[in-house]
């Protein structure tokens, strides 16, 4: 966190304060795909569609969230919105 | 073995480190989670030590928060904001098939909690061991988690050694 007020987080003035901010961000960035994939698959887009808004094949959609989105839903079959 | 000779009260504090990380989202089990799990067990020597200084898990917990959103906000992004956005599924929880290893820290912590274990003729790993390798990491989360809630460490590891003292009566 930035300590001294009106300064500029990172850089060369306080690294360790901009290699926090990166460990922050990506422990964020993780927590909100898996919310906005499960968010997508409760509206009912297939894991084709939510892959490709995403940028990455359906494999790997599937592999990273698909067992704990299922868990979570018993019985909610994939979407085929987009299918 | 990192978790050879610990005590029941060490095993049960490191198992509550490891859910606390991943409740939080640690993708590695930091030296500020070793901590988290001494005071969520809440026994022992090291509990005792933080307790009298006024450190509860609440106040630990929080403190945590504050330092995700602290170090978001200086980049400019708003973790309420995030929150709101994602609705009601946004978790910060590592999903279960997901292992969480040691960071750095904490292993340090863990090789130091050994060391002074020797040093001070024990046989098994207590708390206390854990908390004074934690304390040894000057650079350390746990440390600067501490200071924000207003304990300074020397006096912390005096609570500790009053304790174990009396605890030998």
């Amino acid at each position: 966190m930035n300590e001294k007020m009106g300064t500029r987080v990172g850089g060369l003035e306080d690294p360790r304060a901009g290699l926090e901010a990166v460990v922050a961000l990506r422990r964020t960035l993780e927590a909100l795909e898996a919310a906005q994939v499960e968010n997508a698959f409760i509206s009912g887009w297939s894991w084709a569609r939510i892959a490709e808004v995403l940028g990455v094949s359906r494999q790997a959609v599937h592999k990273k969230h698909a067992g704990r989105i299922r868990a979570r839903y018993p019985g909610h079959a994939p979407g085929r919105k987009g299918a | 073995m990192m978790f050879t000779r610990f005590t029941n009260r060490t095993r049960r504090s490191a198992e509550a480190a490891f859910e606390e990380a991943r409740m939080l989202g640690h993708d590695s089990l930091g030296d500020e989670d070793l901590l988290l799990g001494i005071l969520r067990a809440d026994e022992g020597i090291a509990a005792n030590a933080l307790s009298l200084l006024g450190v509860t898990f609440e106040d630990a917990r929080g403190e945590s928060d504050a330092m995700l959103s602290g170090a978001l906000a200086s980049v400019g992004i708003s973790l309420e904001e995030v929150r709101r956005e994602a609705g009601e599924v946004f978790d910060m929880r590592i999903p279960d098939n997901r292992r969480i290893p040691l960071s750095p820290r904490a292993k340090k912590a863990l090789v130091g909690a050994r060391k002074h274990m020797r040093r001070l003729g024990d046989s098994h790993l207590g708390t206390e061991h854990v908390l004074l390798g934690i304390l040894d990491n000057e650079d350390g989360t746990a440390r600067r988690m501490l200071a924000r809630l207003g304990v300074a460490p020397e006096k912390l590891e005096d609570r500790i050694f009053e304790l174990r003292d009396r605890a030998a009566g």
